[in-house]
């Protein structure tokens, strides 16, 4: 295989290993035409199967603690009028799932590949879109994303009123209760906390670093570079295997793409299985951006001022309108 | 026209304020909708609302909404413009004007005199048209990401005006002094000794 994650840092100007990546890797960063995508070699992750956590996600864990929310008991109430509330602070402990405490996780998935068993693992966190409805939908414009490519939300100004989990096709977003602005309006019954989720590692990025699930991962089954190059290395690497891409036009495009020898529509029933919420796995579909859905509709609100003033002028052309009417 | 009548507002006038306030009301509710507060405050749980907490459906609504209020506003704008008719634009001295006239709807002392509009309609009027201008650009522009936060949130506080200042607009028939203009939003017309009362200096 000619692919390897040197070949990306060569693509991007810097022929040093990853983890030591010296600081000229910034001059990329701040040049704005050169969008992060990050690509996830499936054939080479094997879930760290031997620990409990793999080292990813253990990575993600400690480089962000420090950004974790720490609630307000008093506020952990129930949303009035509903009788829930989203509180994973008892539960910062969980690593199988999206959270606020937990902002990567691998997916493990069997799957029945010509008669026998295989497992297939996947790192799975937001995926950074070229076209984030969390970012444009966002009432209070804290869902922002880098001219660069990472997709993050501020904590200051969050309301937790979880829109941006709504229309993420992957739910990505996760809420934690009794934290942020809302907790200022109390007793007023709006917005419920603030969202967490991956922002890419917009600091290390910004300091000319890479990633810290990446610098993690043992078999190197992550790398990050600039999008095109990615793009290309992604075909390159599915081509060597007779294998596919997910993430290039899914959802209009993301910044991550998925490289597997395994059809991403086996994995996604195979995930599906026995499942009837789909809202509780992160999933391989071909998810509609919400941003396209009403296109047409969009385009013909544009034609609206004008439309308007035709009718104006229409109007306006009548004499009798106009002498029926004097002030 | 009947002599004890008096024509206020034309048909066209009628129509766009109508078209407005009827798509004006659909955005604020579709507004909403796409937040989405309807589930939050099980909205949704009313029979024959339950489409109300559908994101996609509140936005396709707010969308069709926004075509129709923006051509009105922008019929509305060039339509007076192409006529010269400007009398609801606000004047200078109306603040104060305005204060006189609330004080004497509270005491009962008769109001300064007033054309076609009264200065607090003047003002409203202002302060309506120009936050709709906001919802209408705002809404507009799809800008790139490193903008798009400030435009959001300037919808969204444009909202909350629109919210506040269209409750007022329909809260101010409450008002007793106020309601014989009520009726001349459906038939254009209003009672010819209202007018000469109230509006002195309008030029019948
Ligand atoms: C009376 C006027 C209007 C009101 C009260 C209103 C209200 C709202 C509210 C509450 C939201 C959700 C919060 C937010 O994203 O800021 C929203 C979103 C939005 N509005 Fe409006 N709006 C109005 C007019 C318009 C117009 C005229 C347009 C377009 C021409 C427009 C386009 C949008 C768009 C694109 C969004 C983003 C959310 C989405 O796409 O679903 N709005 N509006
Ligand atoms: S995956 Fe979801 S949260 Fe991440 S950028 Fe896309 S829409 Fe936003
Ligand atoms: S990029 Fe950073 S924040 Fe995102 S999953 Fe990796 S370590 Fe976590």
């Amino acid at each position: 295989m000619k692919f390897s994650r040197r070949t990306f840092l060569a693509g991007m100007g810097a022929a040093t290993a990853a983890a030591v990546l010296p600081k000229s890797r910034a001059q990329a960063a701040a040049d704005s035409s050169d969008t992060y995508a990050t690509l996830i070699d499936l054939s080479r992750c094997d879930g760290c199967s031997a620990l409990n956590t793999p080292l990813c996600v253990a990575a993600c864990r400690t480089k962000n603690a420090s950004r974790f929310p720490e609630p307000d008991p008093a506020m952990l109430k129930d949303y009035w009028p509903k009788n829930f509330h989203e509180d994973w602070s008892t539960r910062r402990e969980i690593t199988y799932e999206l959270t606020p405490y937990n902002w990567l996780f691998v997916e493990n998935v069997y799957l029945d590949i010509d008669g026998k068993e295989e497992q297939v693992n996947i790192p799975r966190r937001c995926m950074h879109c070229d076209n984030p409805p969390c970012v444009k939908l966002c009432p209070f414009g804290t869902a922002k994303k880098d001219k660069n490519g990472p997709v993050y939300i501020d904590p200051v100004a969050c309301f937790g009123g979880a829109k941006c989990r709504a229309v993420c096709p992957w739910n990505v977003p996760q809420r934690q209760a009794g934290v942020g602005v809302y907790t200022y309006l109390d007793p007023v019954p709006v917005g419920g906390g603030v969202m967490y989720k991956c922002d890419l590692c917009r600091d290390l990025l910004a300091e000319g670093g890479i990633p810290a699930c990446m610098s993690a991962c043992p078999k190197q089954a992550m790398t990050i570079g600039k999008k095109p190059d990615i793009q290309r290395h992604a075909e390159e690497l599915a081509a060597s295997y007779s294998g596919y891409v997910y993430g290039k036009t899914e959802h209009g495009g993301t910044g991550t793409l998925y490289v597997s020898k395994i059809p991403f529509e086996k994995i996604d029933a195979a995930l599906m299985d026995g499942i009837n919420d789909s809202k509780k796995v992160m999933r391989f579909h071909k998810p509609d951006n919400v941003m396209q859905k009403h296109s047409a509709l969009v385009k013909t609100a544009l034609f609206a001022p004008v439309a308007g003033v035709i009718g104006a002028f229409a109007a306006t052309v009548s004499k009798r309108e106009d002498s029926n009417d004097q002030q | 026209m009947t002599n004890n009548k008096v024509t206020r507002h034309t048909r066209a006038v009628r129509l766009t304020h109508w078209t407005v306030a009827i798509s004006g009301f659909v955005l604020l509710f579709s507004g909403f909708g796409t937040m989405p507060l309807y589930a939050r405050f099980n909205i949704n749980k009313i029979p024959g609302l339950s489409w109300s907490g559908d994101f996609l459906i509140e936005q396709g609504l707010h969308y069709c909404a926004a075509i129709i209020f923006t051509a009105a506003v922008f019929f509305h704008l060039v339509f007076h413009l192409r006529r010269r008719e400007f009398a609801a634009l606000p004047k200078k001295g109306d603040v104060k004007e305005s204060l006189e006239i609330v004080k004497a709807m509270v005491t009962g002392s008769p109001e300064p005199p007033s054309g076609k509009f009264l200065a607090e309609q003047r003002l409203a009027y202002a302060a309506i048209g120009a936050t709709s201008l906001v919802l209408i650009a705002t809404g507009l522009i799809n800008l790139d990401p490193a903008f798009i936060q400030t435009v959001t949130l300037t919808h969204t506080v444009a909202t909350m005006l629109f919210l506040v200042l269209f409750l007022l607009h329909v809260g101010a028939f409450l008002i007793k002094a106020n309601r014989p203009l009520l009726p001349s939003m459906v038939t254009g017309r209003v009672r010819r000794n209202y007018a000469e009362h109230r509006h002195t200096e309008w030029e019948i």
